[in-house]
């Protein structure tokens, strides 16, 4: 009998692990709503992509609801994978089959390939485009909606529109916790060295003054876009830029050891304990907890971070990088999601009626609510505390973050490969002992990868 | 007299086979074969774009390139991962096998325990052994901590996060081995270790000279997954440190060029080429070692 019961869990646990093999290679798409098997009537369906981001997501199903309210002949299927890579997958895989309307993209356009790039990489949006799979919205009305700057920066390619960014947001800041700050007669610093003294001063009194996600690595970055905005190129991150390629400055140059040399001592001295260990969803509750004085992340979180302790009074400032306070007093960051239609997808007048509901200023508003964005529409009133009294301030002038600026070689080296310079290979978790060591693998990755 | 019909019913069976035989070309042969030919083409992941041949080019991207460093130290992670995988997992398994095998009490439920992390599936181990493995409040640093006053950033530390995933790995699998193990040695006649008995060997020698030689097919079978398994494996990877800290293996590196680096799919064909031919050596290899020890009485 027990050999009887024994033989039927082995073959269950086996039949259970071909299932588990079949289940793990992360393509589950949750599809929302109606998935086109079933026939819904006269109804044009337009299929939308995005990514998993609850408020986000729950602002999207309402606007859609609206949109099918307005337009009775549409039905909206909006459906959305995991972030990131996941993500990417299923676009590349949408948008090839001709499968897709809308589809969501991270970032705006960028890295787009410059006549002093040689052989660099061509981004994939830009591929889409040349391949003729991407819709020109340049003579759509609903584009003057959009803050003409921000559709020029973040949509247009060869003069044309192709893309709406749907908000901005800030990275190079940290979260403070203003009880923490308020007890101990502290206040925000304007410069690297009240920053630093306002670090000391914490950790005097017991307190860890910053907490990181070191785990997932890329938070790392959010506090060096700051030093690399206001530090690369005297401030001027562009003509750092170039100039690597052009070889006029360097990964190992002054500044960009400064850079390096900066984080290093956030990481060395101010930083919690076993940073590295804290993966990003664990970060906002070491912050909202009142276990660190400071969180290097970036404006999105802040619902997450308001949601974890609704009690917590907190605010956010960029990083000062520099002693001269008024070239401090700005953020870093980027564009966050950007719509863009697919030209031989099942349904792209539906896909234009879909953005052209989508940009009125009502609905719009609904969005950048729930998303937490900066607006890329002007007058635009988000009714965000947060929003109002710790980024605008700092947003007069926003400039964008090193990643989206930097154009790589193909096939660079990891120390600065994704578009970014890789504190965590910094001692102690690191090899790289100093600053300096660091900084000048890196130009040598950068000059193997010159193009033959 | 005919088994199969007589006439044109005679080929009946044939054209029944054509139908898993076309499967398998469309699917699984046809496709390897052109991962061969992409190999030495620029060829994207968009349709209908034009393809044209590069001969070596990407051979050259992957062992000469601005990067090739992290190449070589993938391959160099693939052999340590296959080889000390296939050692200790086969190893232990083995041990544990011939332990339970014992007329233990309660040896099926040992079996079960031992088979269980594979059931679990890649996920849920390694969220398990992520949660073990916590550097700020882990259980497995507390004991770190009281027995050697020492903390480990276990799969964020650049030194060891490997070995932890080599650790994890072993884990999962070894009830797969053991079971393989199991019957093997569940096959083997009782009469020849009465004969051994009678004979005065001790448990060592009747260990050494019957079973082991008995259950070499096992061994075979154990070393061939092991093999092929601890080269291919991506997902552990994937799931606990996504590469990150030195943790890249070949197989790793074929799945994010193949699906988040770029669009040109010569690079990442190229990288399961080589995977490919290194699996082949080895598994060729092992095969003329192992056939010439299996034996039978």
């Amino acid at each position: 009998m027990v050999k009887r019961i024994s033989a039927v869990v082995l073959a269950s646990a086996l039949t259970l692990s071909l299932a588990a093999c079949g289940s793990n290679n992360g393509g589950n798409t949750a599809t929302e709503g109606n998935t086109g098997s079933k026939p819904s009537g006269e109804k044009k369906v337009v299929k939308i992509l995005h990514w998993k981001q609850g408020n986000v997501n729950a602002a999207m199903e309402e606007i859609n609801k609206a949109f099918e309210a307005k337009y009775p002949e549409y039905k909206v299927e909006y459906t959305t994978t995991g972030p990131d890579d996941e993500y990417k997958q299923a676009q590349r895989a949408r948008i090839t089959a001709n499968d897709v309307d809308v589809l969501a993209d991270l970032s705006g356009m960028r890295l787009s390939p410059k006549d002093w790039t040689p052989g660099a990489k061509v981004p994939d949006w830009q591929q889409w485009i040349d391949s003729g799979l991407i819709a020109d919205l340049s003579d759509q009305e609903f584009v003057k909606n959009w803050n003409a700057n921000d559709i020029e920066k973040a949509g247009t390619y060869n003069d044309k529109v192709y893309a709406i960014p749907t908000g901005k947001v800030a990275m190079s800041g940290l979260f403070y916790n203003k009880q923490i700050f308020e007890d101990n007669g502290l206040k925000v610093p304007t410069t690297w060295t009240e920053f630093l003294k306002l670090c000391e001063d914490l950790k005097a009194k017991g307190i860890t003054p910053i907490g990181v996600a070191g785990k997932d690595v890329w938070p790392l970055k959010l506090p060096v876009f700051a030093l690399q905005a206001k530090i690369l190129g005297g401030g001027d991150q562009q003509k750092w830029i170039e100039g690597v390629w052009k070889g006029e400055t360097a990964f190992n140059d002054a500044e960009a050891v400064e850079v390096l040399d900066k984080m290093k001592t956030l990481q060395d001295n101010y930083m919690i304990d076993g940073f590295m260990g804290i993966d990003y969803a664990s970060a906002p509750s070491i912050f909202a907890t009142g276990k660190v004085a400071m969180l290097a992340d970036g404006s999105w979180d802040a619902p997450t971070i308001a949601t974890a302790n609704p009690d917590l009074k907190f605010g956010y400032f960029p990083v000062p990088a520099t002693e001269d306070a008024a070239k401090n007093a700005s953020f870093v960051g980027k564009y966050d999601v950007t719509w863009y239609a697919a030209e031989k997808g099942p349904n792209k007048e539906g896909a234009l009626k879909w953005l052209e509901f989508f940009s009125e200023s009502e609905n719009y508003t609904k969005y950048v609510k729930a998303a937490g964005f900066i607006p890329t529409q002007d007058n635009i009133a988000t009714d965000s505390e947060f929003i109002d009294k710790e980024l605008t301030p700092y947003l007069g002038d926003f400039e964008l973050a090193y990643e989206i600026m930097m154009i790589n070689r193909q096939n660079v080296g990891e120390h600065i490969a994704a578009e970014g310079v890789h504190t965590e290979y910094l001692a102690p978790g690191g090899e790289f002992k100093t600053a300096k060591e660091l900084a000048d693998v890196q130009q040598k990755e950068w000059e193997a990868a010159a193009p033959k | 007299m005919y088994p199969f019909g007589k006439g044109m019913a005679r080929y009946v069976p044939l054209l029944l086979l054509l139908i898993p035989f076309a499967l398998y070309v469309v699917f699984y042969f046809g496709p390897s074969v052109l991962t061969v030919i992409y190999s030495f083409t620029d060829v994207k992941n968009i349709p209908g774009s034009p393809v044209k041949f590069v001969g070596l080019d990407n051979y050259y991207d992957v062992f000469f390139s601005g990067n090739s460093g992290e190449r070589w130290r993938s391959i160099t992670n693939t052999l340590i991962f296959m080889v000390v995988v296939t050692i200790v997992q086969n190893g232990a398994a083995l041990f544990i096998a011939v332990l339970i095998n014992q007329r233990l009490r309660g040896d099926n439920f040992y079996r079960a325990v031992f088979f269980m992390p594979v059931v679990l599936g890649v996920s849920v181990v390694s969220l398990i052994w992520g949660m073990m493995f916590d550097p700020l409040s882990g259980p497995v640093n507390m004991l770190y901590e009281w027995l050697f006053g020492y903390k480990d950033m276990f799969f964020a530390s650049f030194t060891h996060a490997f070995g932890y995933i080599i650790f994890v790995q072993i884990w999962m699998y070894m009830g797969y081995s053991m079971l393989i193990f199991l019957s093997g040695l569940q096959s083997v006649p009782k009469d020849l270790y009465e004969a051994g008995y009678i004979d005065g060997t001790t448990k060592w020698q009747s260990f050494r000279h019957i079973t082991f030689p008995l259950i070499a097919s096992s061994f075979t079978v154990n070393m061939l997954l092991s093999i092929i398994g601890a080269m291919s494996t991506f997902d552990i990877i994937l799931a606990t440190t996504d590469g990150r800290f030195n943790t890249r293996t070949m197989a790793y590196d074929v799945y994010k060029e193949t699906f988040r680096g770029s669009l040109e799919m010569g690079l990442p064909s190229a990288l399961s080429v080589v995977q490919f031919l290194m699996i082949l050596v080895f598994v060729v290899v092992a095969v003329k070692q192992m056939r010439k020890r299996e034996v039978e009485y």
